[in-house]
């Protein structure tokens, strides 16, 4: 367990006395940031409401376009990653850094589906519904608010990765540099495994799409689902217990920082759900 | 009382208020999912499109609320955390409905022939 396990329960999480306001700097700075960031929102879903307010001739009907299945499932898969954030930062207030791991594994796992649903939406909507950045107001202001909240969704991923690796930093550090590059192997890894595997499952996809079977597909597609295989298993064997680590409890303010962010993004896409997809259902009696 | 028995107190607290936490969050997503599920059921039900905004805007500020208080644990940190984050909370809405009242008025409709056939 971690080298701070011997002071758990003895760290306030809510008050520093360190600071003049009691208030960690960390998380000062997250929601100062934060608070930043509902002005740059605001903006962009304000863009988007005055021009769907004022249509000019010839706008997409958005409801040809839109999946209210799919987004409805991207905005349960967005609140459970929230609630397993929220339970990441709860084991870490704990000291539970195996606990910690496993609910920053599902966030980021959560956090790559609402990426998956966002890329297959766009990736439908230019090619289908023929919606690009460029050839109308309407997919201009759509894709750059929704754009942009993905980016900050991929950014969190990012960061959630990272954070994730970082728990597995060794209390001896007599091994000198050699926890860095593990650690850039493990992201390499992590990086490797997503891509392959997002790959391989459209693929897979595209194979019952077009009514072939699965021994058509593994013919096919052979190499990228054994690498996945081969990628998942560099994940576990990167992510088997490496004796004492220098995480624990006295890191909660990295992670509960993180979760500020995480938690943001998914407030913002709660605004953004009725705001930009449902009003577009609504039906007039 | 010794300080080792203090300690021990303070924390079996510490973790009983850690174990509530647990149920707390785990009952708030339930609570989100099912609000969730409402704002899909509303905009099927035919109602003036005045309500079904209100309705839809209400869920939305309830579900935002729960996530911030709880969620991001406002609720339990330092009020300055919550001045801070509504301060940027009211400029950024103030900026929307200011730019949604005047893109609204009369003189700041668009004009042009692309709008003139969709009027």
């Amino acid at each position: 367990m971690s080298s701070h396990a011997a002071t758990a329960g003895h760290i306030d999480h809510h008050h520093d006395a360190t600071t003049s306001t009691g208030i960690p700097n960390k998380k000062l700075f997250m929601w100062a940031f934060l608070a930043s960031d509902c002005m740059f929102f605001g903006s962009l879903i304000a863009t988007h409401l005055i021009y769907r307010l004022h249509p000019p001739a010839g706008s997409p009907d958005p409801r040809d376009l839109f999946s209210i299945e799919l987004t409805s499932g991207s905005t349960f898969i967005l609140l459970m990653s929230s609630l397993l954030m929220a339970l990441a930062v709860n084991a870490i207030q704990k000291g539970n850094v195996a606990t910690t791991r496993k609910m920053l594994l599902g966030t980021i796992i959560f956090g790559l589906i609402f990426l998956g649903g966002q890329v297959y939406e766009f990736n439908h909507f230019v090619k289908v519904g023929g919606l690009t950045l460029s050839n109308s107001v309407f997919g201009s202001t759509f894709y750059t608010l929704t754009g942009t909240h993905g980016t900050h969704v991929a950014i969190g991923v990012l960061w959630l990765v990272l954070m994730y690796i970082r728990t597995f930093k060794p209390t001896d550090d007599s091994n000198g540099q050699g926890w860095i590059a593990k650690g850039a192997l493990h992201f390499l890894a992590f990086a490797g495994a997503v891509v392959v595997g997002m790959y391989t499952l459209l693929a897979l996809v595209h194979a019952y799409e077009e009514g072939h079977g699965l021994a058509y597909y593994f013919s096919h597609h052979f190499i990228s689902f054994g690498g996945t295989i081969a990628l998942i298993g560099a994940l576990i064997w990167f992510a088997r217990s490496p004796g004492p680590v220098d995480f624990g409890e006295a890191n909660a303010i990295d992670v509960e920082s993180m979760g500020l962010y995480w938690h943001f993004v998914d407030i913002v896409w709660i605004v953004i759900f009725p705001v930009v997809y449902l009003l577009e259902y609504i039906v007039l009696p | 009382m010794s300080a080792t028995a203090d300690a021990s107190t303070l924390s079996a607290s510490d973790s009983h208020a850690h174990d509530g936490k647990f149920h707390v969050f785990v009952q708030l997503a339930m609570i989100l999912a099912i609000i969730t599920g409402m704002e899909l059921l509303v905009i099927y039900i035919p109602m003036p499109e005045w309500l079904v905004i209100s309705i839809l805007m209400g869920l939305s500020v309830v579900k935002f609320l729960a996530v911030i208080f709880i969620f991001m644990h406002l609720k339990w940190d330092k009020a300055f955390c919550t001045i801070l984050f509504f301060i940027g909370l009211a400029l950024g809405g103030g900026t929307l409905w200011a730019l949604l009242l005047l893109h609204g008025a009369k003189d700041s409709q668009p004009v042009g022939p692309a709008y003139e056939m969709v009027e």
